[in-house]
């Protein structure tokens, strides 16, 4: 901890100014995407089928995930899991989340099409760290955009002591690499073959520590991949205990 | 139950489940990035809204809060020069800018260290995330809204100083809104110790952490222990604190300040630098690390506290002019008069006040004493030394404490024994303070004859509060009031006689009934006590005491009253 401590003192003005860099990038991506939203969300029927709308799509998607990349680089810097992150876990109503998360999706769906059902108790209260949840489904929500055919469902519940928090698919469901990729994340062997050359290690990666920081009564938070669910399509799931 | 999103999530759903409409409301926008703001004012925008107005910086974004009430502000952490968002924030509610009703919210480009280091002194009212989006900011909207209605009644309480009832007002609002029970659970353990009431407090704690590890509760916990003394074990639950989390600076803080009463004070210093290091833009903090670093003579590290003290002062609203004072006695100790002189000059503009004046001419020759100047530091001793023979008002502790040192210094000696016998009948049971003045005596080669002063004023003023007490206990209420207005001024900043004051005032009123003029008496007596030692438990007592002597339709139960006895020798 001690040596943690001293990490930037050799180069703080390099730190700084990578510190604030980040922070650059950050407002620009935000311009970026709240610009394609705003776009997006305003579009009549007519727009809509414009040829430009699929590319101003997938503009977002693209930015989007630029920005959850950029979060997680970030956020893996600061040692999420570590005692240096801020992690702060607070009772949290589900109904709440699920809304945010909506939110965040709902223009990049609205222009690809895709609908978003949820399914989750009204008066349910759990406690968590809002924003690292709101940020990993948010992820599983751009990932499923790239697997799903034309809906995906979140679906929250309690189930063994666990809150299970679901985003399914009605895709033809991930390709055993990417479960495989899931499993390794979540036990730490960075060495698995398909983890590091998966384009979706690195999301994986942060989910896994963003669920095992959260820890109650001796029990951890997991998170894995798996085919099946109510829509048959490809399902990320995390349990927070 | 499976929701159909398009209903559910709507935002009009969710506004109109929160029973508040955002769109009259005023907003201000504060970002440096012109593309941030923009995006912003279509946000809002978008939720309805009609009245907004931006600001590109910290200093803009005051000017506005001056002139326009908001209802809520969006202000980014990160503002490039000049003041901050913490900045902005504390000096809104310093200065009155924000009503209770006022939502603050402070934007960031990342998850927030801030948020959790517990160690900002003014919190706003939720952080968020960039990139912002409608549903997001609506739902925390609401989110602090509920909130600011399930703790009005509780807020209001605390303000009124009535700590005890606040406290009950939270089991009420525990009972109903199980969502908001942590931090309803924290302020009833913060009301608690407010109220003077630390083993339940202790216990609203320990129910806290039987459930989950919360930073705050166990540093709460260790707080109760090293204000019964129990330094040690203090020390280490602080020190567990950090080692689970590194970011939590409060707990850094505290265990300065547990260090600090085990007499270790190079250990505490130690500790207070790497908070500092942590967490740099406190002016509180540079302030108590430069102080603790003068201390130990460490005249490098307090130099860089005092002056990183005063620039981060220059935005905020918490400067200090300890900083100044503190940055030129340490110029005058490098030798550099003219430096120190030049900083003097500066405190003097900056600051005002009779209280400053003072101390601007004390530190002056302290200053040239240490660094040589014996003639112009008599010269300014002398001068010290007239005023207090033409003026019977003294200043406060610290104050009369650096002006015997500089007297003793500049070779004078009965002003500054006046001066440090006051201080001790003032403090005649603050046996941390006594040992500084006994220092200070010492300083001056006068070891054992400071000690004799030290037990003769201790006595005098034990004397003063025995016999009110006396006159108490035999039940001459009235004689015993009077008394006690004479001791008072004899001993105008005695906590234990204002205390006692205050007591027999109350017991006076439970036997003849109320009397405007003596509640006033009693409450000014209390007012001028938390302003010299803010946060007493007798203070909170003793005020709870007092409120159920308001005249009233039932008559208030008789309590069970003590005047505390005896102190000294």
């Amino acid at each position: 901890m001690e040596d943690q401590a001293d990490d930037h003192e050799g180069a703080p003005e390099l730190f700084l100014f990578l510190a604030s860099t980040a922070h650059d990038m950050k407002n620009s991506i935000s311009v970026l995407s709240g610009t394609l939203e705003g776009l997006l969300g305003g579009a009549d029927d007519k727009d809509v089928n414009h040829p430009a709308y699929p590319q101003l799509a997938q503009m977002l998607y693209q930015t989007k995930r630029l920005n959850d990349n950029l979060i997680q680089l970030l956020a893996l810097y600061k040692q999420v899991g570590k005692p240096e992150y801020p992690f702060d876990p607070r009772p949290q109503q589900i109904s709440e989340l699920v809304q945010q998360v909506a939110s965040q999706a709902k223009v990049l769906l609205a222009s690809k099409k895709i609908t978003l059902q949820a399914d989750f108790s009204q008066e349910m209260v759990w406690t968590f760290d809002e924003d690292l949840i709101i940020g990993m489904l948010t992820q599983a929500i751009n990932n499923a955009v790239r697997y799903t055919h034309d809906t995906i469902r979140i679906v929250v519940a309690e189930k063994e002591g666990f809150l299970e928090i679901r985003v399914e698919d009605n895709g033809a469901g991930f390709p055993q690499a990417m479960i495989d990729a899931g499993v390794c994340a979540m036990s730490g062997n960075t060495a698995g073959v398909n983890f590091l050359t998966n384009s979706s290690g690195l999301g994986l990666y942060f989910a896994s520590e963003v669920a095992k920081m959260h820890k109650y009564r001796q029990r951890n938070g997991s998170i894995h991949l798996e085919n099946g669910g109510v829509l048959g399509g490809g399902a990320f799931v995390v349990r927070l205990p | 139950m499976n929701h159909a999103l398009t209903n559910a999530l709507h935002p009009a759903a969710v506004a109109a489940a929160a029973n508040i409409d955002w769109t009259e409301k005023r907003y201000l926008i504060v970002d440096d990035f012109v593309g941030i703001r923009q995006l912003l004012r279509e946000t809002l925008r978008n939720l309805g809204a009609k009245h907004f107005d931006q600001a590109a910086s910290g200093g803009e974004a005051m000017t506005m809060l001056g002139k326009t009430h908001y209802d809520v502000v969006l202000c980014d952490f990160n503002l490039g020069d000049g003041k901050n968002g913490q900045q902005v924030l504390e000096e809104c509610r310093i200065r009155n800018l924000l009503t209770p009703s006022s939502v603050f919210l402070m934007v960031s480009a990342e998850k927030s260290v801030e948020s959790v280091m517990g160690a900002a002194e003014q919190q706003p009212d939720a952080y968020i995330i960039k990139p912002i989006t409608e549903g997001v900011l609506l739902t925390r909207l609401n989110r602090v809204w509920q909130k600011k209605q399930i703790f009005r009644q509780i807020d209001q309480a605390f303000v009124e100083k009535d700590y005890l009832r606040a406290a009950k007002l939270c089991d009420e609002q525990i009972a109903v809104h199980k969502l908001h029970s942590i931090d309803l659970l924290r302020m009833k353990a913060t009301l608690l110790l407010k109220a003077g009431e630390p083993d339940k407090a202790r216990t609203v704690y320990e129910q806290v952490l039987d459930d989950r590890e919360y930073n705050w509760a166990r540093t709460g916990l260790a707080k109760i222990r090293m204000n019964n003394g129990d330094h040690e074990a203090a020390r280490q639950m602080f020190q567990g604190v950090i080692a689970e989390n590194r970011f939590y600076i409060d707990a850094y803080d505290q265990l300065a300040t547990a260090y600090q009463l085990m007499g270790k004070l190079e250990e505490s210093c130690d500790v207070l630098e790497k908070a500092a290091k942590l967490s740099p833009n406190s002016v509180v903090r540079q302030r108590r690390l430069g102080l603790a670093a003068l201390k130990l003579s460490n005249i490098p590290l307090a130099e860089r506290a005092f002056r990183k003290c005063i620039a981060i002062g220059e935005y905020s609203i918490m400067k200090t002019v300890d900083a100044y004072f503190g940055l030129a006695r340490i110029c005058g100790q490098k030798n550099d008069a003219k430096e120190a002189l030049q900083v003097l000059a500066m405190a003097q503009r900056e600051f005002t006040g009779e209280l400053v004046q003072l101390r601007a001419k004390i530190t002056e020759g302290l200053v040239y004493h240490e660094s040589g100047d014996y003639r112009r530091a008599r010269k300014t001793g002398d001068e010290l030394e007239d005023m207090l023979n033409d003026d019977p008002e003294r200043p406060d502790t610290p104050t009369c404490m650096e002006l015997a040192t500089l007297l003793f210094a500049v070779g004078v000696k009965d002003a500054p024994v006046e001066l440090l016998c006051y201080v001790t009948r003032n403090n005649h049971d603050n046996m941390v303070l006594l040992d500084e003045v006994q220092g200070i005596f010492e300083k001056a080669r006068m070891g054992e004859e400071g000690a004799e002063l030290i037990k003769s004023a201790r006595k005098e003023a034990a004397d003063m509060m025995n016999k009110g007490v006396l006159l108490w206990k035999t039940g001459k209420l009235a004689e015993a009031v009077a008394w006690m207005r004479t001791a008072r001024e004899a001993l105008p900043n005695n906590m234990r006689i204002l205390f006692n004051s205050a007591q027999i005032l109350i017991s006076y009123m439970q036997q003849h009934g109320y009397q405007r003029d003596l509640m006033d008496e009693a409450n000014d007596v209390l007012m001028h006590v938390d302003h010299i030692a803010p946060g007493q438990q007798r203070f909170a007592q003793l005020i709870e005491q007092l409120a159920l002597l308001m005249p009233r339709k039932d008559p208030p139960p008789m309590e069970n009253v003590g005047v505390d006895e005896g102190g000294g020798e």
